[in-house]
């Protein structure tokens, strides 16, 4: 919507607003936009739209192919896997696990990792020096080593694998959060309001963090595609969610022994996760980029 | 360059060191008695558990009991392996050097193709050829990497049928076992047949190596993309400009020898990430590696394994992180000089 400039009053629009502004600019990154809404409106109503439930089986057809092949069927649009089970219908439901879960696991993540790490950027001396070498090695851990690790801790399953990406996303987010809390810390603003007698928390809270709200969300996307692509990597190799669910990684292992009989099943579910990946990097690539746009305005 | 030096081998040992505790602190966390999950014997009688408590001086105090698994790894004991019984160390030794040449291999590709490419696209920046190479490395790095290993075998191995599918070697040939490394084993052997053994391990190595490298390459696009752009826009580049030096000419002797240089700084960083990677794609080429024997120690509940292979693998992903600053340091004199690691 075009804004008539009636008056001669300037306008400020917050960071966030500004960012909003720069990000619509970009066609390409708003069809991305358009597809992570679809995919979180998908992960919450999907019990709803599904023709049928996941884990029905229609023994009448097993290994349809999908519709659009001359055997196919239209009632079953992308066809069944060897139980018999619609391949739509868990796919949609399989948004609401590895999509969602990893929406769950991302603002989990950066909530811990925004506290720790603002109170680290707080501290000084050899705590925070400590915690910055124990940063730095957490890191340099591969991630899915560590979630592998954790779960063989807890032991598989669906909310064991959900525990193990918050604690691999933590130090991500602290990290960021430490650094652009320091950053901030030393410009003139904050001086100022500590000058006014604002206490430390309150200089988090109202300086600080309206400040610095989108580095942390460009770093939610990041950490999103990176979750989605651990918790089907885990579903994957057998350590996610168990056999039933229509977790999408679990899907593609269900697959592989057919692989070459039904290849549907296989290209079905690794096309849902490249959808959420691509639509997750669209949208973290266009609010860095917008970022980047409103530093140099 | 002697500060650095030290510098950088404190840190190493401060890792290290932080590791150990982690993997430490794994056989409390793990299920089951601590003493068992740290040595790995699950058949030991109560008397030779006994002597165990007393090497591992589980008698005494944490800090004593974390000493003592220091000095034992210190003597290359990691416990011995709880499904096989042979010892953690000389397990780990006939993986590791499977997964040196695979992710080596997976790097040099990833860097052979991403840096050029990466340079080209910051030379063409916001023309077509910039946006086509962006959007292709933005799909290659959100490609799954099992769907895309399966789909590789699918295309290459078996529609196609040009590359073989799984393994490090056909079993026609025998090579000695000498550094591990596959095709250094070769080279070294006197088998008549080295040839063709060369060539069908080179045949064997290629599919994973590639697979593997896709998504570290399209990074290392955007890296070098990143890089060419910012050294483009330097003063340097301008002088060389204004000299009427052609734009060929500033390309070969200024722009990409600096630009590289920044390159060579996040190789570090994208070694994790590509070790991740290539632990799920030795799962799906039955590559004989630490990591598809990693993954196997979890489904057997090895816990004195995970220990042992979460200490090596780090380790090594971060010696590699230490060589790569060496590097960079050695190619960057401006790099020896900042407050480095602080």
């Amino acid at each position: 919507m075009a804004r008539d400039k009636i008056y001669q009053e300037e306008e400020f629009p917050s960071p966030l607003l500004q960012l909003w502004h720069n990000f619509r600019q970009n066609p390409v990154v708003m069809i991305g936009f358009g597809c992570f809404i679809f995919l979180v409106v998908l992960a919450i109503f999907s019990p709803l739209l599904t023709p049928y439930s996941p884990i029905e089986s229609h023994l009448d057809s097993l290994l349809l192919p999908p519709a659009w092949s001359d055997d196919g069927n239209i009632s079953f649009l992308l066809g069944t896997d060897n139980l018999g089970r619609d391949i739509l219908s868990r796919i949609m439901s399989g948004a609401s696990l590895t999509f969602g879960i990893s929406f769950i696991v991302v603002i989990i993540s950066m909530f811990i990792g925004v506290v720790i790490g603002s109170i680290s950027a707080l501290t000084k001396g050899i705590k925070s020096s400590f915690l910055n070498h124990f940063l730095d090695v957490i890191l340099s851990i591969p991630s899915l080593l560590l979630a592998i690790i954790i779960v063989a801790i807890l032991g598989p399953g669906l909310e064991n694998t959900l525990w193990a990406i918050v604690m691999v996303l933590i130090p991500q987010f602290v990290h960021i959060t430490r650094n652009a809390v320091t950053e901030e810390f030393a410009k003139d603003y904050v001086l100022a309001s500590k000058l006014d007698g604002a206490g430390s928390m309150r200089l988090l809270i109202y300086s600080i963090f309206p400040n610095i709200i989108e580095k942390i969300i460009s770093q939610a996307t990041l950490a999103q595609s990176a979750a989605i692509l651990d918790i089907a990597a885990l579903g994957f190799l057998g350590l996610g969610a168990p056999i039933p669910l229509p977790e999408w990684g679990a899907m593609l292992k269900n697959g592989i022994d057919l692989f070459y009989i039904a290849p549907w099943t296989v290209y079905m579910p690794g096309l849902a996760i490249l959808f959420a990946v691509v639509a997750t990097n669209l949208v973290g690539e266009g609010m860095r980029h917008a970022l980047k746009l409103r530093k140099e305005s | 360059m002697l500060l650095f030096s030290l510098r950088r081998l404190n840190l190493l040992l401060f890792t290290i060191l932080l590791l150990t505790l982690l993997s430490f602190s794994l056989s409390y966390l793990f299920p089951g008695d601590p003493l068992i999950n740290i040595t790995g014997r699950v058949l030991a009688t109560p008397e030779q558990l006994e002597v165990l408590r007393q090497q591992y001086a589980f008698d005494q105090s944490v800090i004593e009991q974390y000493w003592s698994y220091l000095v034992h790894i210190a003597n290359g004991d990691l416990g011995v392996s709880m499904s096989s019984h042979i010892a953690i160390s000389t397990e780990v030794l006939s993986v590791m050097p499977a997964t040196i040449e695979l992710t080596i291999t997976a790097l040099i590709i990833a860097m052979f193709f991403g840096v050029p490419i990466g340079f080209i696209a910051a030379i063409k920046h916001k023309k077509t050829t910039d946006n086509i190479i962006l959007a292709v490395a933005m799909l290659g790095y959100s490609i799954p990497v099992f769907w895309l290993g399966l789909l590789a075998i699918l295309v290459f191995s078996i529609q196609l049928g040009w590359l073989p599918s799984a393994g490090q070697i056909s079993l026609l040939y025998e090579i000695k076992y000498v550094t591990g490394i596959q095709l250094f084993d070769i080279m070294l052997s006197d088998s008549e047949y080295k040839w063709q053994a060369f060539q069908d391990a080179s045949s064997h190595i290629i599919l994973p190596a590639c697979v593997i490298a896709l998504a570290p390459a399209t990074i290392f696009v955007r890296i070098a993309r990143t890089a060419m752009m910012e050294v483009l826009e330097s003063s340097y580049i301008r002088a060389a400009n204004s000299k009427g030096l052609t734009f060929k000419q500033i390309i070969y002797r200024h722009a990409i020898r600096n630009a590289s240089v920044k390159v060579v700084r996040h190789i570090g960083l994208q070694f994790a990430n590509l070790v991740t990677i290539a632990m799920v794609t030795e799962m799906i080429f039955n590559w004989p590696g630490i990591g598809r024997w990693l993954i196997e120690s979890i489904y057997q509940r090895d816990y004195t394994a995970i220990q042992g292979g979460l200490l090596i693998l780090s380790s090594f992903i971060f010696i590699v992180h230490i060589i790569t600053d060496f590097i960079y340091a050695a190619l960057n004199p401006i790099a020896r000089d900042t407050h480095y690691g602080s």
